[in-house]
């Protein structure tokens, strides 16, 4: 009895001391992460001015976010961003992947290679394929299909474009650290199979499609979600390329949000409405995450 | 000859000037309160990476603030005004004591108490009734008292590229510019242009808030003003906007023809800003750019276009109005100063040049920077004063005329026009004007992008978003 | 002998066929085509920086007339970049230390000593991994305000030890450690604290390694929160200065583009010096940095 109670004792105090010593991460996480996404949820039902909560209004302004037409024109952006995202940029890191995972020689410099953009800061690369994309004869692409004859385009004044475009840079961006990924999940896959498939007589492309591509098909399932969550983030990009225009053909939800707290307006009861929208929509997204990494992973 | 007689002309009326405004020559060194004790935080002192110039130069008022008013501490703390990091700031009482918002900003803050009150302080000083009336209106709440002084002012005309215009044959017989008087012909003559260069008529930053900003000054050219005006008080105070006017669709109809009937904007009109739009003019890539008389300094010693290849007319005028829209910079104040922090800002700004009084420091501060001016390739032209100050006046267009570099003539028509009164200065809308501007914006770039698109209606979803911005955050506060 | 060894679906014997070498041309080809579109737009800027502004707005050239450096030094001595890369290197310093102390001690916490109630904070920490930090901005801000922690690196640095990301990085990696280990410098003992610093950390290398690098690159590249809390003071990042400049136009476009090869630079170092944990390690955690 007594040894038991002693052990308990021991175990509580070990207990104590483990907490103790979580205690400053989980404070940061707390003051960084947690209590401002309560803090968003309790400011989207109030009426602000400037920092204050001047009264309770309920779901005021979410009725008056959403009657908005740009919050509709950035609902349908933000899908728009993800439909073109999932088109360019989810197959590409598979492809490239795949490719350099043939190669018999410089498979270290091809990988290096294509990781570089993704250490570059976001902005930066930003700003570099703006001029990449400018309409005026100097605009890089524009002396590019000067070599060939074509008259000089216009890129970001199109309404239909803008939003491919920024998944473009994004793409060449992220692209290659996402191939190396897959080229991990890849390399999972034992020679000796592919040997096997060989000897059988499975042509390459039948044991890419047999053989490689199942290899990852739990982690491109992953990844997906993933980028998915990536793309909601997207805010930056347009803010600094077109500045959401022309006429919000670029206008991301979370730049929307950015927009009605910095952008002049300061109704950060109506920026945190949006945020919590978005909190929403991701929680969706984080719902079918873990429906797909639970089968995976270890985790709990 | 002529040159000789104008130049010791000159001078006399500048000795002669100089000897009337003594008002603060003789108090510069001495002690002026040595009890006035608080602490001032400078948020418009230079950072640390401007040039040493600069720095020095404050250093040096701040010499002057110690002799006169020993127990002022001044606490130098750059900071870079926007209303998104202002407010906090201001709610949470580290706002510095004096800062520097753009003309837009002052009523927004003023009505939300985000500002402090210095008419007091400038009563004390003897200039509340120099201030000019304008600036008034801007700088003041509804009963009179003032929370800012103006730092620069500026008003809206044109930038247009010279050396463009000689090439499509639009100059006179003297070199000077056949520019357009109108809205009709400014479209007209970008069509010449284009034609003969190949390059932009007009360049015009439709991104942001920069198209709106410039589009209502076309807009009251166009008759949006009085009863059409974009944005007004009903008779029951609330705030109405309107932008369904036939004046306005009128000069929305006219940014429509500006792409698709004349074909003369730059390219990337949707994602050009303001800079980007002096560089447009200043590198020959676009002839003519709604732009404003301090900003001169853009195209030229900025962006390399030498000041003879340069010239500043006025705004266009429409067929139902002749305005140019007025703003510029101004300085505000903490909401927590104390009213020895008040007499202790204006002691401050006097020091530094900005009350209508002239010291040698103040003269010699002027000579320096017209001086830099000129080296630099920077269009040394007289500034708009915000004071009503004659004599101050007077005295500060002397020193101007020292150092001009530029032949007036290219700026004649620009500053007649204010002087004379042909041209009518406008400032601002009165409400949420950066709002109100983003929302045109959105217009314009919806109607330049796409051919045919249906103006009425996209200004009539823009007038009801922009309404809803004012009953949310006036009309039904 | 070799080919046991080598990964990839064409394998040596699939080479005899003409056509497989056809393919296996077309790959080879294919992959010089992604490296040169990796390269290209950062040789590009390198180059757009050698030109003056005229020459940046009107050429239709690639290249610049000069080879000068003149433009680099002019940019960097007028823009005072020198100041701004001083603050990005105590931010990120900063940053790095938060990001491995916090993270890694929580992560001990969660991998290994697991007290009673752990998996709450393991499952709020899955949790949060999936929200973007940009959603809170605006409350997390206005906390940072009103505890009067404006225009300083610490709220900064401390956000780096808040990373979620981290953390499960961390427990990843010590719930693979051996338990033994661990358990025999209890039985010494060894308080919690001692056996985290003197075993665990130890042996922790590699996932320190990884995640200092991902910090570095993370917080060199942040601008979000730097802008609004270091506001326009004199404690402006890199990256902070070149949003300034992109949101506020106070420089020239060709001026620009120098900027953006100097908030390249540091990050391209660390990657010429990482390369082969970047491209290994970090991948084989499984999650992009």
């Amino acid at each position: 009895m007594r040894g038991q109670k002693r052990q308990w004792r021991a175990k509580t105090a070990e207990n104590l001391k483990s907490w103790l010593i979580m205690l400053p991460g989980l404070i940061l996480m707390t003051f960084f992460v947690w209590e401002p996404l309560f803090e968003s949820i309790r400011m989207s039902l109030y009426k602000t001015r400037n920092v204050e909560l001047v009264r309770f209004i309920g779901l005021d302004n979410f009725i008056s976010v959403v009657s908005k037409d740009d919050f509709m024109q950035a609902l349908m952006n933000t899908f728009s961003y993800t439909f073109w995202s999932l088109l360019l940029g989810f197959a590409l890191p598979v492809l490239l992947a795949m490719l350099i995972g043939e190669t018999r020689r410089g498979k270290g410099f091809f990988r290096t290679a294509v990781y570089l953009p993704n250490m570059l800061p976001g902005l930066a690369v930003i700003i570099l394929w703006s001029a990449f994309f400018s309409g005026e004869k100097s605009g890089v692409f524009n002396i590019l299909l000067g070599q060939f004859g074509v008259p000089a385009q216009t890129f970001l004044t199109h309404a239909d474009w803008v939003i491919p475009i920024i998944i473009v840079i994004a793409t060449w961006k992220g692209a290659g650290a996402t191939a190396l990924i897959y080229m991990a999940g890849m390399a999972s896959v034992s020679p000796e199979l592919y040997e096997a498939a060989a000897i059988d007589g499975a042509t390459v492309w039948h044991r890419i499609i047999h053989i490689l591509l199942p290899s990852i098909r739990k982690l491109a399932g992953t990844l997906l979600i993933l980028q998915i969550i990536a793309v909601f983030q997207i805010m930056y990009e347009p803010m600094v390329l077109t500045k959401g225009g022309p006429d919000n053909a670029s206008l991301s939800l979370m730049q929307l949000m950015w927009q009605y707290a910095f952008g002049g307006s300061m109704n950060y009861g109506k920026a945190s409405a949006v945020a919590v929208i978005v909190t929403l929509i991701l929680l969706v997204m984080t719902a079918i995450y873990s429906y797909f990494n639970r089968k995976e992973s270890d985790w709990d | 000859m002529n040159k000789l007689v104008k130049t010791v002309s000159l001078f006399l009326a500048l000795c002669l000037l100089l000897s009337t405004v003594p008002l603060a020559v003789a108090e510069s060194d001495g002690v002026i309160d040595a009890d006035l004790t608080c602490t001032l935080t400078l948020g418009n002192w230079p950072p640390d990476t401007a040039a040493q110039a600069e720095k020095d130069l404050f250093e040096s008022y701040k010499t002057t603030m110690a002799k006169q008013y020993p127990n002022v501490t001044l606490v130098p703390d750059y900071y870079s005004y926007s209303l998104s990091n202002y407010v906090p700031m201001a709610k949470a009482g580290t706002a510095p004591s004096i800062f520097q918002p753009p003309f837009t900003d002052p009523q927004l803050l003023i009505s939300q108490h985000l500002v402090g009150d210095v008419t007091d302080a400038l009563e004390q000083f003897g200039v509340l009734d120099k201030f000019s009336p304008s600036y008034v209106e801007m700088l003041a709440d509804e009963n009179g008292r003032i929370y800012g002084l103006p730092r620069d002012g500026y008003v809206l005309g044109m930038h247009i590229n010279l050396a463009l215009f000689r090439e499509a044959g639009l100059v006179d017989a003297d070199g000077l510019p056949i520019y357009p008087k109108t809205l009709q012909e400014l479209a007209e003559y970008g069509q010449i242009i284009k034609e003969k260069t190949g390059k932009a008529g007009l360049v015009f930053p439709a991104s942001e808030t920069y198209g709106g900003w410039l589009f209502t000054n076309i807009a009251w050219n166009f008759g949006c003003v009085g009863e059409s005006a974009l944005e007004y008080q009903d008779e029951d105070g609330r705030w109405v906007c309107n932008f369904t006017s036939p004046e306005c669709i009128a000069a929305m109809e006219y940014m429509r023809d500006l792409k698709w009937k004349y074909d003369i904007l730059n390219v990337d009109a949707t994602t050009t800003d303001w800079a980007s739009a002096h560089t447009l003019l200043g590198t020959g890539e676009a002839a003519m750019n709604f732009a404003a008389d301090d900003s001169v300094d853009q195209p030229t010693s900025n962006k390399g276009l030498p000041v003879e290849d340069f010239a500043l007319i006025p705004f266009p005028a429409g067929d139902a109005g002749r305005y140019a829209l007025a703003g510029g910079t101004c300085y505000m104040f903490a909401p927590n100063i104390t009213a020895d922090q008040g007499v202790a800002l204006m002691a401050y700004l006097k020091v530094i040049g900005k009350l209508p009084f002239l010291d040698d420091q103040i003269i010699s501060g002027m000579r320096a920077d017209y001086a830099a001016k000129r080296d630099r390739g920077a269009p040394v032209i007289p500034a708009i004063s915000a004071w009503t100050d004659e004599e101050y006046n007077a005295a500060k267009q002397a020193i101007v005329d020292e150092y001009c570099n530029v032949d007036m003539r290219l700026y004649a028509d620009f500053f007649d026009s204010i002087s004379e009164g042909t041209i009518t200065l406008k400032s601002e809308e009165p409400v949420f004007a950066q709002q109100l501007y983003r929302e045109l914006t959105g217009v314009i770039q919806r109607v330049i992008t796409r051919e045919g698109s249906d103006i009425e209606k996209a200004l009539r979803k823009a007038q009801e978003s922009f309404q809803e911005y004012l009953d949310d955050e006036i009309n039904d506060y | 002998m070799k080919s046991v060894q080598r990964t990839g679906v064409i394998r040596d014997y699939d080479m005899h066929s003409p056509s497989v070498r056809i393919g296996y041309g077309v790959i080879l080809l294919l992959c010089v085509l992604m490296v040169i579109l990796a390269v290209f737009p950062l040789v590009w800027v390198m180059l757009a920086g050698f030109k003056d502004l005229k020459e940046f707005v009107s050429s239709t050239s690639i290249f610049p007339r000069s080879f000068s450096p003149q433009p680099f030094a002019t940019t960097w001595n007028q823009l005072g970049i020198a100041k701004n890369y001083l603050n990005s290197l105590l931010f990120v310093a900063g940053s790095v230390v938060c990001a491995l102390i916090f993270n890694g001690l929580l992560g001990y916490g969660i991998g290994i000593l697991k007290p009673k109630g752990h998996k709450i904070v393991k499952r709020l920490i899955l949790l949060s991994l999936l929200m973007p930090t940009t959603i809170s901005i605006v409350p997390l801000f206005m906390n940072i305000q009103n505890l009067g922690l404006g225009n300083s690196f610490v709220p900064l640095w401390l956000s780096y030890g808040a990373n979620a990301m981290y953390v499960i990085l961390f427990v990843q990696f010590f719930e693979s450690l051996p338990r033994s280990i661990i358990e025999a410098s209890r039985i010494d003992g060894c308080s919690q604290l001692q056996t985290f610093f003197r075993i665990v950390l130890p042996l922790s290398k590699p996932i320190c390694t990884v995640i200092a690098i991902f910090a570095v690159n993370a917080a060199w590249s942040d601008f979000l929160l730097p802008y609004l809390v270091l506001r326009g003071g004199n404690l402006q990042t890199v990256m902070v200065r070149l949003f300034v400049f992109s949101t506020e136009q106070t420089v020239n476009a060709d001026t620009m583009m120098r900027s953006v090869v100097f908030s390249m630079i540091p990050p391209i170092i660390l990657f010429f010096i990482f390369q082969k944990q970047l491209t290994e390690n970090a991948v084989s955690v499984g999650i992009k940095g």
